[in-house]
């Protein structure tokens, strides 16, 4: 799936990735190939942006990890977890109506 | 040149701030420690995205923040004037300094009624945009702090207010009147860090910065859309009607005639003046 087609959809993507427990930034990504099969083409560069700015949004909380490399571990607000059910149920009734339509 | 400075470079150059730049930077190295074949982006444009989406969002915060912050100064504000409607105040009792801080109390409350007002509507309006352009950005941020400096002297009028009428005021309504204006005040300047990060950082996307269409929408009559300086009459007129109307109400037709006048005259004054800064009309 094409970049382009991602457009609008990254910050569900995300928020659903961390729904599952907190991540850093590279891991986040892997975890996004790793879920959509490899189908998702997600320009690198664009997640971090958008991590930033949910993070501004109360979307995500950050801390930098204790571990033996400094990581921005990026984990899921409360706030954060209802736009997720938002977006979910959004998705769904979006998918279903073109669905409908292309089914036809 | 590496990769990373050059990207530190291009996220200064956008107005990043130290803090964030480093750690922006150095989640870009992890990533690269992980995959040094990662393709991240050429830097100009992830710099480019970083200034768009974080400059939206905070200038959305902004908005609200100074919002919230002014919808406080407001009650307090409320309570100031209405406490100074009672007999805590002698008739007789009047200064020029008392007058200077009724005058900026008065016009000021307004000015950071309206410029508030419209930087929490066009934020609410845009809130679905990922990116907002660098002109609207511009405006929202610019009424967000007009509001706070308006609403600040607002109270700063009163407190010169209770110091000028000295003892031709109660002793408890010059307490309460330092005590609230001060906590307004206090309340007001928590909000201006949000303002000062949003105007430090802003989005670098193309647009309009629109006008009055744009934060009334449909609330809009189709007679005055596309037409400022109508609607601005309108809103002039119904002001210093119900200024008037009030006057009627305290048995006093004619001083609430002449102050339905004034206060029309300003609101007309506040257009001409600040109309184009605060993104009213084009």
């Amino acid at each position: 799936m094409r970049a382009e087609a991602l457009k609008g959809h990254l910050d569900a993507l995300i928020l659903g990735v961390l729904e599952h427990g907190p991540l850093h930034g590279y891991a986040i990504i892997e975890e996004l190939k790793a879920r959509s099969g490899g189908s998702l083409e997600i320009p690198e560069g664009t997640v971090y942006p958008a991590l930033h700015r949910l993070e501004a949004a109360g979307l995500l909380v950050s801390r930098w990890s204790e571990g033996a490399r400094r990581r921005r571990v990026y984990r899921l607000t409360a706030r954060g977890g209802r736009e997720l059910g938002v977006r979910r149920s959004e998705w769904t009734s979006f998918a279903k109506a073109v669905d409908a339509v292309l089914a036809t | 040149m590496t990769y990373l400075d050059d990207l530190s470079q291009q996220l200064r150059a956008v107005g990043v701030d130290g803090r964030r730049r480093r750690r922006i930077v150095a989640e870009f190295a992890d990533h690269l420690a992980c995959d040094p074949r990662a393709d991240l982006g050429a830097p100009s444009e992830v710099a480019r995205q970083f200034a768009n989406q974080l400059g939206t969002t905070l200038a959305r915060r902004a908005a609200y923040v100074s919002f919230a912050a002014l919808a406080v100064a407001g009650a307090l504000f409320g309570v100031d004037f209405l406490t100074a409607q009672t007999r805590a105040l002698a008739p007789t009792g009047s200064s020029t300094l008392a007058y200077v801080g009724a005058g900026m109390a008065l016009a000021c409350c307004q000015v950071a009624f309206v410029a508030g007002s419209l930087a929490a509507l066009r934020a609410l309006r845009r809130r679905g945009a990922g990116v907002i352009a660098r002109p609207e950005a511009v405006v929202i941020v610019r009424r967000a702090g007009i509001g706070l400096v308006a609403g600040m002297t607002a109270m700063l009028g009163f407190i010169l207010t209770a110091a000028g009428l000295g003892h031709y005021a109660a002793t408890w309504w010059r307490t309460l009147i330092f005590a609230s204006s001060g906590t307004a005040i206090v309340v007001l300047l928590a909000a201006a860090p949000a303002v000062l990060a949003a105007m430090r950082l802003r989005p670098l996307a193309a647009g309009p910065a629109g006008d009055l269409n744009e934060d009334l929408g449909r609330l809009l009559p189709p007679a005055l859309k596309g037409r400022p300086w109508r609607f601005a009459v309108v809103v002039a007129g119904a002001v210093a009607l119900a200024v008037a109307a009030a006057g009627v109400a305290q048995a006093d037709p004619f001083d609430g005639a002449l102050r339905g006048l004034a206060d029309g005259a300003a609101c007309l004054g506040g257009f001409a003046l600040l109309g184009r800064y605060l993104g009213l009309r084009v």
